[in-house]
C-alpha cells in the first residue's frame, strides 16, 4: 500500500518540477492576499485568476505523471523534509483547487447581497488562500513534520474563517472549535513525539521500515488517530460539527465540509497504512464506528429542524462511508484492498463536490426565503427551481443513485465488503442509503407544499446559482467519467 | 550538572504550573504563567537547548503573556488593573456527567503515555518527569475548568509538557527534527492563544453591549 500512496516514488532530478510545486502551494496564498487588497466585486476576475494555480497544477501533472510519481527532498539546514506527488496527490490537489475556486467565486455576490457590511470580509480571501495551500501541503507531505505544519495551518485558517461573521453565536462556536482543534493537535504532536523518540525519524517511508509492533507503536497510533478523528468529526467525536456550521458563512461551510474534514481523514488513513498495515481488528473497530456514523448521522439529519443542520449531519453520515472504506483497506486481502482503495477515494471526491454544491445550494435557499428551517421552504419549488435542482443533483450523489460518482463509490465499497465478508458493513451501506433518501426527500416534501402562504422571495444572483449548480453537476458527471480518476488512482504506483 | 538542581527545577516548574491552574484570581494566574514560562526557559537552557530557551522566553513568556493580559484588559501602564475582567465562560454547562466524560479520556491518555514511556527505558531525566507532571495537571484543568482563559492556560501547560517529553526523548540524537517540531508547536500555541485572547475580548465586549442594551430596553419599557 505504501507504493500506492506514492511514498516510494523516485527522487526528482529536475529543479523545475519543484518550482511547479511551489507555484501550486504559493499561488493561492498570493492570490488571497491580492484579493484582500483589491476586494473582488464580481466572480469573473476570481475565475480568471484561479486559472493560474490550475495551470501550475497542469504543469506539475505533466511532469509527474509520465513517471507515475515523484519525491522531493527539501534540505533546511540539518533538517530534511520529504514531499511527494503521484496520481492520488494530483487528484486531491485538483479537487482542492476546484472547490476553493467555486466557493471563492460564489463569495462576491454572497458578501454583497447577504452579508452587506457586517463581519470581517477582508479576511475571507487570504484565509481561503492559506486553507488551499495548507491542504495542498497535507496532500504532498511525505514526512510527519510537514504533515504537522499543514494540519496546524489548516486548523487555524479554518477557525479564522468560522469567526468571520463576528456575531456572538459565531464567536462562541468558533471558540469551541478552536479549543477542540488545539486539543486534537496536541494529541497529534504527542504521537509524533513518541514515534520520533522510539525510531528517530519522521519520514513516512523510513518509519514504515523501522517501526516495530509494540506498546509504544500502539500508543502513538492511538494518540495520532484520536486527535485526527476528532478533527475529522468521526463518530462519536462529531457533536461539534453542526453548531460550527450553523453560524458560518455559506462558502466557508462548503469549504469546511468538503475539504477540511477530509484532510484529517487522509492523514489518519495514510498513517495507518504506513505504520500498522496489518491491524485488522483495530481497523474493524474503526469501521464499526463508521457504520454507526452512517446510521446515526443519517438519523440526526432526518430529524434536524434547520436546513443547514440537515446538510451538516449528512456530512457525519457520509464520512462514515470513508471509515468503512478505511477498515476494508487495512489488514484485508489484496483483492479487497484494491477495490476498497478506489471506492474510498472516489467517495471522498464525490462527497466533496456534492457537499460543497449542496451547501452552496442550501445557502441560496436560505438567502432567497430568509428562513433557516426546513419548514420555511414550503412552496419554494415554484420560485426557486434552479436552487432546488442543484440541491437535488447533489443529493443524487449523496444518496448514491446511478449514474453519480457517489453510486460508483458506494458500489465499489459494497463490492469490497462482500468480498471481505464484512456483512454488517453491507447492512450499514443499505441503511445509510435509505436514511439519506429519507432526509433528502423530507426537504423536498416541504418545498413542494403548494398551499403555503406566499413569502417575499429574494431573487438569487446568477453567479450564486451557477457555482452551486456547477459543483453539483461535477459530482454527477464524475460518475460518468469515473474511469478517469480511477485510472489516476491505479497509476499511483511509482515504485510498483 | 548536578541532578539535584535539575530535580529542583522540574519541581519548581510543576509547582508554578499548579499555581497557574489553581489560582482563583485570573490576573494573578496569568502572572504565574509568565513565571512558569521563565522557569521552562531556564530548564531548556540547563539541558543545553539555548535556542529553545530564547524562543520560549520570547514566544512563551513575552508574547503569550501579553495576549493573556490583553484578554483580561489589564494594562501595565494603568497602575492598578481595571476591574472589568473577562467573565466569559464556556456556553455548555459543566455537569458531573460531562466532567467525568472529559476526565476519563484524560486519564486514559496519561495511562497510555506512562506505558509507552515505560517501554522506552533508555532515556530518562527531569524533562520526562516534569513533562508528565505538566501534562497531567493540564489535562485535569482542561477537563474541569469552564472559564475559557483558564482552558487556554491549561492548553499552554499541556503543550509545554509535550515539548519537554519530546526533547527528553529525542535528546542529542536527532536535534534538528525535534527542534523543528517544538518550534512549530510553540508558534501554533502562540497563534492559538492569540486567537483565543482576541475572541475572549470580543465576546466580553459583545456581552457588555447586549447587557447595556437590554438594560436600556428594560428602562424604556418601564
Amino acid at each position: 500500500m505504501i507504493d500506492r500512496l506514492g511514498l516510494l516514488a523516485p527522487y526528482a532530478t529536475h529543479l523545475s518540477d519543484f518550482s511547479a510545486v511551489m507555484l501550486v502551494l504559493g499561488l493561492p496564498v498570493l492570490l488571497g492576499v491580492l484579493a484582500a487588497c483589491w476586494q473582488p466585486r464580481r466572480s469573473w476576475p476570481i475565475v480568471a485568476f484561479s486559472l493560474l494555480p490550475l495551470m501550475a497544477l497542469a504543469w506539475l501533472s505533466f511532469r509527474v505523471l509520465p513517471q507515475g510519481g515523484q519525491t522531493w527532498l527539501i534540505e533546511l539546514g540539518s533538517l530534511t523534509l520529504q514531499w511527494r506527488a503521484n496520481g492520488l496527490t494530483l487528484l486531491l490537489l485538483l479537487l482542492t483547487q476546484i472547490i476553493v475556486l467555486s466557493s471563492a467565486a460564489y463569495a462576491p455576490a454572497y458578501l454583497r447581497e447577504e452579508i452587506g457590511s457586517k463581519g470581517q470580509q477582508i479576511w475571507l480571501w487570504p484565509l481561503q488562500g492559506i486553507l488551499a495551500a495548507s491542504l495542498s501541503l497535507i496532500w504532498l507531505a511525505g514526512d510527519l513534520l510537514t504533515l504537522y505544519i499543514g494540519l496546524e495551518l489548516m486548523g487555524l485558517a479554518a477557525v479564522g474563517l468560522m469567526l468571520l461573521p463576528g456575531r456572538v453565536d459565531a464567536l462562541a462556536a468558533g471558540m469551541r472549535y478552536l479549543l477542540l482543534a488545539l486539543v486534537g493537535s496536541l494529541a497529534f504532536l504527542l504521537g509524533i513525539a513518541l514515534l520520533l523518540g522510539a525510531w528517530g525519524r519522521l519520514d513516512l517511508v523510513g518509519l514504515a521500515l523501522a517501526a516495530k509492533p509494540g506498546v509504544l507503536l500502539w500508543v502513538a497510533v492511538a494518540l495520532l488517530s484520536a486527535g485526527l478523528l476528532l478533527k475529522a468529526a468521526a463518530f462519536p467525536l462529531h457533536a461539534w460539527l453542526a453548531p460550527v456550521h450553523a453560524s458560518a458563512w455559506t462558502p466557508v461551510s462548503a469549504l469546511h465540509a468538503a475539504l477540511v474534514v477530509k484532510g484529517s481523514f487522509f492523514i489518519v488513513l495514510q498513517l495507518w497504512l504506513v505504520l500498522v498495515p496489518e491491524a485488522r481488528v483495530a481497523a474493524w473497530l474503526v469501521g464499526g464506528l463508521g457504520g454507526a456514523a452512517v446510521i446515526w448521522g443519517g438519523l440526526l439529519a432526518w430529524r434536524a429542524a434547520k436546513l443547514k443542520d440537515v446538510v451538516a449531519w449528512s456530512t457525519v453520515s457520509q464520512l462514515g462511508y470513508l471509515l468503512l472504506g478505511f477498515s476494508l483497506l487495512i489488514g484485508t486481502a489484496p483483492s479487497v484492498a484494491e477495490v476498497a482503495w478506489e471506492g474510498t477515494w472516489l467517495q471522498l471526491a464525490a462527497h466533496s463536490l456534492a457537499k460543497a454544491g449542496m451547501f452552496l445550494a442550501t445557502g441560496n435557499l436560505i438567502y432567497s426565503t430568509g428562513e433557516s428551517h426546513v419548514r420555511g421552504l414550503a412552496g419554494a419549488s415554484r420560485r426557486m427551481p434552479l436552487s432546488l435542482l442543484s440541491f437535488g443533483i447533489a443529493a443524487i450523489s449523496l444518496i448514491g443513485l446511478p449514474p453519480s460518482a457517489g453510486f460508483t463509490a458506494k458500489w465499489l465499497l459494497l463490492h469490497a465488503s462482500l468480498e471481505a465478508g464484512y456483512w454488517p458493513w453491507i447492512a450499514a451501506l443499505a441503511l445509510g442509503t435509505l436514511l439519506s433518501a429519507a432526509y433528502i426527500f423530507r426537504v423536498f416534501r416541504y418545498s413542494f407544499v403548494e398551499d403555503a402562504e406566499p413569502l417575499d422571495y429574494r431573487r438569487v444572483p446568477w453567479s450564486m446559482e451557477l457555482f452551486a449548480l456547477a459543483l453539483a453537476l461535477a459530482s454527477l458527471l464524475l460518475g460518468l467519467v469515473a474511469e478517469w480518476p480511477l485510472m489516476l488512482l491505479r497509476a499511483a504506483g511509482g515504485g510498483a | 550538572m548536578p541532578p539535584f538542581l535539575d530535580a529542583l527545577l522540574a519541581l519548581a516548574m510543576v509547582a508554578l504550573a499548579a499555581l497557574v491552574l489553581l489560582d482563583r484570581h485570573l490576573v494573578r494566574a496569568c502572572a504565574w504563567f509568565v513565571a512558569f514560562a521563565v522557569s521552562v526557559a531556564l530548564t531548556w537552557w540547563r539541558v543545553g537547548f539555548a535556542w529553545l530557551a530564547l524562543l520560549e522566553l520570547l514566544l512563551g513568556a513575552l508574547l503569550t503573556g501579553a495576549f493573556l493580559f490583553y484578554a483580561l484588559d489589564v494594562k501595565l501602564w494603568a497602575g492598578a488593573p481595571q476591574v472589568r475582567l473577562a467573565r466569559w465562560r464556556d456556553p455548555v454547562p459543566l455537569t458531573w456527567r460531562r466532567g467525568l466524560l472529559r476526565l476519563l479520556p484524560a486519564l486514559a491518555v496519561l495511562a497510555m503515555l506512562g506505558m509507552a514511556l515505560a517501554s522506552l527505558a533508555d532515556a530518562s531525566g527531569p524533562l520526562r518527569a516534569g513533562g508528565l507532571g505538566l501534562i497531567g495537571l493540564g489535562l485535569w484543568a482542561f477537563a474541569l475548568h469552564r472559564h475559557l482563559l483558564r482552558r487556554l492556560l491549561a492548553f499552554n501547560v499541556i503543550g509545554t509538557g509535550i515539548f519537554l517529553i519530546l526533547m527528553g526523548l529525542v535528546g542529542d540524537r536527532h536535534p534538528a527534527a525535534g527542534h523543528g517540531l517544538v518550534v512549530t508547536g510553540l508558534l501554533v500555541a502562540l497563534l492559538g492563544t492569540a486567537l483565543g485572547a482576541l475572541l475572549i475580548r470580543r465576546l466580553s465586549g459583545l456581552e457588555v453591549r447586549s447587557v447595556r442594551s437590554a438594560a436600556r430596553a428594560g428602562r424604556g419599557g418601564a
